[in-house]
């Protein structure tokens, strides 16, 4: 087959940097009306009325829709979620009225004399308030609601608990020659800030409705909002201009409802953006968490047991959480053999803004927890953290969490590929100066979120091919470069003679989303099976026109050659022809679905994924200096190895690297994000929510690790969720190491690091985590046999 | 009253009032999107354009101030689809992500760049202290900007 062309140009760039790129925002659509939402100012309450009357009178309102209007509700695992408040408040900012007018000053007049009677309700803020003994419930009547995937266990605040058994924890933990360890850890919620906010376009066109829309996942979009509209999924369409930043952000469905079910009772089009402080108070942040941990581990640093309890704050609606708490088991259960494990994940309700998926999601402190755990154990047992990890971590034939034998060395040879780096380059140590030095190597596991995706291959006559996905760009480039390389790659064109179409549910077939690093795999993949079904009907006419069988035929250079007579052929362009004239014009179509990894029987109970498709292995290390006056912490100089299976962009995966390492960058050292005692999130936008600018940020050493095993298309693995997800370990590592102190909290903000220094923090202590473990379940263990059954819901889950 | 505005080097007639933002002014009655309202508080940089060569935030300056200045937006930078080297280095690097923030970064740069042709690493740094980017991390930016 024809070479790959690696570093693709994108061919979006171009327009980009010419401000002629048109972003959802940027969409001019003629008689569009402006849309606003009236939210809730509390965070928990009983609704006794919502007039709309003057609201309606308004100058300019066309349509005012409430609860009552869209009575349905949506949710992963469990349909939880109403598109307005019905009844009962349950966050702070929870849309309560949508109002669409002429002008978005009319509409948020109108909106604003909405007239609401509320009656406050006890709320749950914390998770130990929600956890608390007598707690009040966010969703009393869970028990009324649609169970749309069976398998978690449900009750009181806790929307759902996945569990992992495997081995005998029990006895490792009582046996007389281990040292038992146990740390504890909290960290707060992320904001993705993606520069373009949520923004959607509605309008009803010949009976269906039209969404025009920035988000990752426009067949989820498609389904929840054709659920809560109660019209059918294929009366929805949707497309996607290009995504001003996703990260997460845009996994789920957002505005486009509300867009939706305006436009339908103004009967024009209708335009719903999100301010930055609306972005800011109902962002689907990366969820605040709090782990206790426990190791039993012998003098020569064999982790006999592991056990911990991970709560995670999915705020009032389920939402991702819920699928989230299946990767609890593959993250803080990965990195390590393990003798035996238990393992309890669970998703709280509390009365705050819902949370959501964010590169990487829980992995990322589900990685600090682990690796900075891990730290806690070698000073524990005496063990350099570095000789820990080379004789601990998961090899050929390993078991994982869940009992998924791992396949192929990989993260041993990239701790040597570390050491390699690390011994070419002087240490930074010398910048340091009169500031305290630490330096700390961490290891992250990960996975491709792999799933069904769909694609067609048209060829056409001029020999160019137009590829059809529900794939959108979100900025990563996989939809500009990786995709029209795979396809270029399997036909024997340039990359730049591939079309992609821009996502289009009336075009391209089902698709999870864009994200989780499954651009490259599951969309390539069917792009390449779409791809060689066009191979075989091109070289099929090829065949005929020089007399020559299919097999001994090649494609390279727009060209079908007979293979070792260079010159022979024909064009790519005039077999298309000749094959229009023939059999008609050439199509190809294909699909992919993740291939199902097995599980041991029995470990996993209440899991999405109960064993990982494609793994993915990252190696970070980073050199810190902490100022001891002020508790500032800089970064002098960061490391990565990324496994990425094959890289077809090394330069795109280098900025994916860069980028994601930055992101992570915030997360560890100040991005933070507090809820007020009334439930709403204090940080309105860029000046109190403090994210990297290019003063605080190093350039990330790079070397990419190759030849890892991969079911993806040309071994690729996904590269640009990867990136972030060991920072805020590798940060927090380096700063105890640098400190001499236990490290348990993020963000590591310069108040935070001086408390720490000064010895000034309390003690974490969890009342809300029961110290036996068995006491943390809903459902005891011997229950919990669970046969992983997924049912069809509206939204799909993902990272 | 009509406000007189001389925007790439043409004079416009906007009709909105003296106090509208001068983002909103190019966007929504000149159609020049480029310029971002991201965070419309000054904060994120999306939005900078130069007034007589300066960069300023778009979304604080209200549009009244701007008449009588030179007021120029990206898309003055490739009038007839020749990149700039400033946004040819951009595209050779391959470090455009979601793009959202490179009008107001190529903005501040082109300022920048003007008065400091042979800048340091450092100087690069500072001059994009008022541009946030959520995507790229700023290291493959810099590069590009120094290989120019
Ligand atoms: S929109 Fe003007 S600085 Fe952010
Ligand atoms: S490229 Fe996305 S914000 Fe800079």
């Amino acid at each position: 087959m024809a070479e790959v062309t690696l570093n693709f140009p994108r061919r979006d760039a171009r327009d980009k940097l010419r401000g002629r790129t048109r972003y959802t925002i940027d969409r001019d659509v003629s008689g569009v009306l402006h849309a606003a939402l009236l939210r809730a100012p509390v965070p928990s309450a009983r609704i006794l009325r919502i007039d709309t009357a003057a609201a309606r009178a308004m100058p300019g309102v066309r349509a005012v829709v409430t609860a009552e209007h869209a009575p349905g509700r949506h949710g992963i695992g469990i349909a939880d979620h109403p598109l307005f408040a019905a009844g009962r408040v349950r966050y702070h900012g929870e849309p309560m009225a949508a109002v669409a007018a002429d002008t978005l000053a009319q509409a948020q007049a109108a909106a604003a004399a909405i007239v609401v009677e509320l009656e406050p309700l006890p709320a749950v803020i914390t998770m130990a308030e929600a956890l608390g003994p007598s707690a009040s419930l966010v969703h009393p009547d869970w028990r009324d609601y649609e169970v749309l995937v069976e398998g978690g266990a449900h009750g009181g605040n806790v929307a759902w608990e996945a569990t992992v058994l495997r081995g005998d924890p029990e006895a490792a933990f009582a046996r007389a020659d281990v040292t038992v360890v146990e740390s504890l850890f909290r960290v707060g919620r992320q904001n993705h800030l993606s520069f373009e906010p949520r923004a959607a376009i509605a309008a009803f066109e010949d009976g269906r409705c039209h969404i025009e829309t920035s988000t990752q996942a426009p067949w989820t979009v498609r389904n929840v909002t054709a659920h809560l509209l109660d019209v059918l999924p294929s009366a929805v369409r949707v497309t996607v201009p290009a995504v001003g930043g996703g990260f997460g952000l845009k996994f789920d469905c957002a505005l486009e409802p509300y867009a939706a079910l305006l436009a339908r009772h103004a009967e024009a089009p209708v335009r719903l953006v999100n301010s930055r402080q609306e972005e800011m108070l109902t962002c689907l942040s990366r969820e605040n968490a709090e782990i206790r941990i426990r190791s039993a581990v012998t003098k020569d640093g064999e982790i006999a047991g592991r056990e911990a309890v991970v709560l995670m704050d999915c705020g009032a609606y389920g939402g991702e959480q819920i699928f989230l708490t299946t990767m609890t088991a593959h993250t803080l259960g990965g990195n390590y053999k393990l003798g035996s494990v238990r393992l309890a994940s669970r998703a709280v309700y509390t009365n705050t803004a819902p949370n959501g998926a964010f590169r990487a999601c829980n992995g990322t402190y589900n990685t600090f927890a682990l690796e900075r755990h891990t730290d806690e154990i070698c000073e524990a047992i005496g063990m350099d953290p570095l000789e820990f990890r080379r004789r601990n971590v998961l090899g050929d034939g390993n078991l994982g969490a869940t009992g998924q034998i791992f396949e192929g060395d990989v993260l041993g040879p990239m701790l040597d590929r570390m050491a390699g780096l690390r011994a070419a380059r002087p240490s930074k140590q010398a910048q340091a100066g009169d500031r305290l030095y630490g330096r700390a190597t961490t290891v992250g596991t990960w996975f491709v979120f792999v799933g069904p995706s769909a694609a067609t291959v048209n060829l056409n006559a001029d020999g160019s091919a137009t590829l059809v996905t529900s794939g959108v760009e979100i900025g990563s480039g996989s939809m500009m470069q990786g995709l029209p390389q795979i396809v270029a790659h399997t036909l024997g064109l340039k990359p730049q003679d591939v079309v992609v179409r821009a996502a289009d549910t009336d075009a391209g077939g089902y698709d999870v989303g864009v994200g989780g690093g499954r651009t490259t795999v599951s969309l390539g993949a069917a792009s390449m099976a779409a791809a060689s079904e066009v191979r075989r009907k091109l070289l099929d006419v090829a065949s005929g026109m020089l007399q020559t069988p299919p097999e001994g035929l090649t494609l390279a250079n727009g060209r079908v050659e007979i293979a070792g007579r260079p010159g022979t052929g024909a064009s790519i362009a005039e077999v298309a022809v000749q094959a229009q004239k023939l059999v008609g014009p050439i199509a190809g179509s294909g699909s992919f679905t993740g291939p199902g990894v097995a599980a041991m029987p029995g470990c996993a109970a209440g899991h999405f994924i109960d064993a990982l498709d494609i793994p993915v292995f990252a190696v970070h290390e980073c050199e810190v200096a902490v100022d001891p006056d002020t508790g500032h912490v800089e970064v002098l100089s960061y490391a990565v190895v990324q496994d990425v299976g094959r890289a077809l962009n090394p330069r795109a995966i280098y900025g994916q690297i860069q980028g994601g390492v930055t992101q992570g960058l915030g997360y560890a050292l100040h991005e933070e994000i507090s809820i007020g005692a009334d439930g709403s999130i204090r940080q309105s936008g860029f000046e109190t929510y403090r994210v990297p600018l290019a003063q605080d940020v190093v350039p990330v050493e790079i070397s990419l690790f190759e030849g890892a095993p991969s079911i993806g298309p040309l071994g690729t693995k996904g590269a640009g969720e990867v990136p972030i997800l060991n920072v805020a370990a590798a940060i927090a590592c380096a700063v105890a190491n640098a400190t001499g102190r236990r490290v348990q909290e993020l963000p590591l903000t310069p108040p935070r690091v001086l408390e720490l220094l000064l010895g000034r923090g309390l003690p974490l202590d969890f009342p809300h985590i029961a110290t036996a473990w068995d006491d943390n379940l809903l459902r005891p263990l011997a229950a919990a046999s669970w046969q992983g059954r997924r049912m069809a819901g509206p939204d799909a889950p993902g990272p | 009253m009509a406000l007189l505005l001389t925007v790439n080097g043409e004079d416009r007639t906007s009709g909105h009032g003296a106090m509208t933002p001068l983002v909103d002014v190019l966007r929504d009655e000149f159609h020049l999107k480029g310029a971002k309202p991201v965070c419309r508080e000054g904060f994120c940089g999306a939005c900078t354009v130069l007034l007589d060569d300066h960069p300023v935030m778009a979304c604080l300056l209200p549009a009244g101030l701007a008449v009588g200045a030179r007021i120029r937006t990206v898309e003055s930078l490739a009038p007839d689809g020749a990149l700039s080297p400033l946004q040819q280095v951009m595209e050779e690097h391959d470090v455009v992500q979601c793009g959202m923030c490179f009008p107001g970064m190529l903005m501040s740069l082109s300022g920048f760049l003007a008065v400091t042709p042979r800048p340091t690493r450092d100087e690069v740094k500072a001059a994009l202290s008022g541009n946030v980017c959520r995507c790229t991390g700023y290291e493959r930016i810099i590069d590009a900007v120094l290989s120019l």
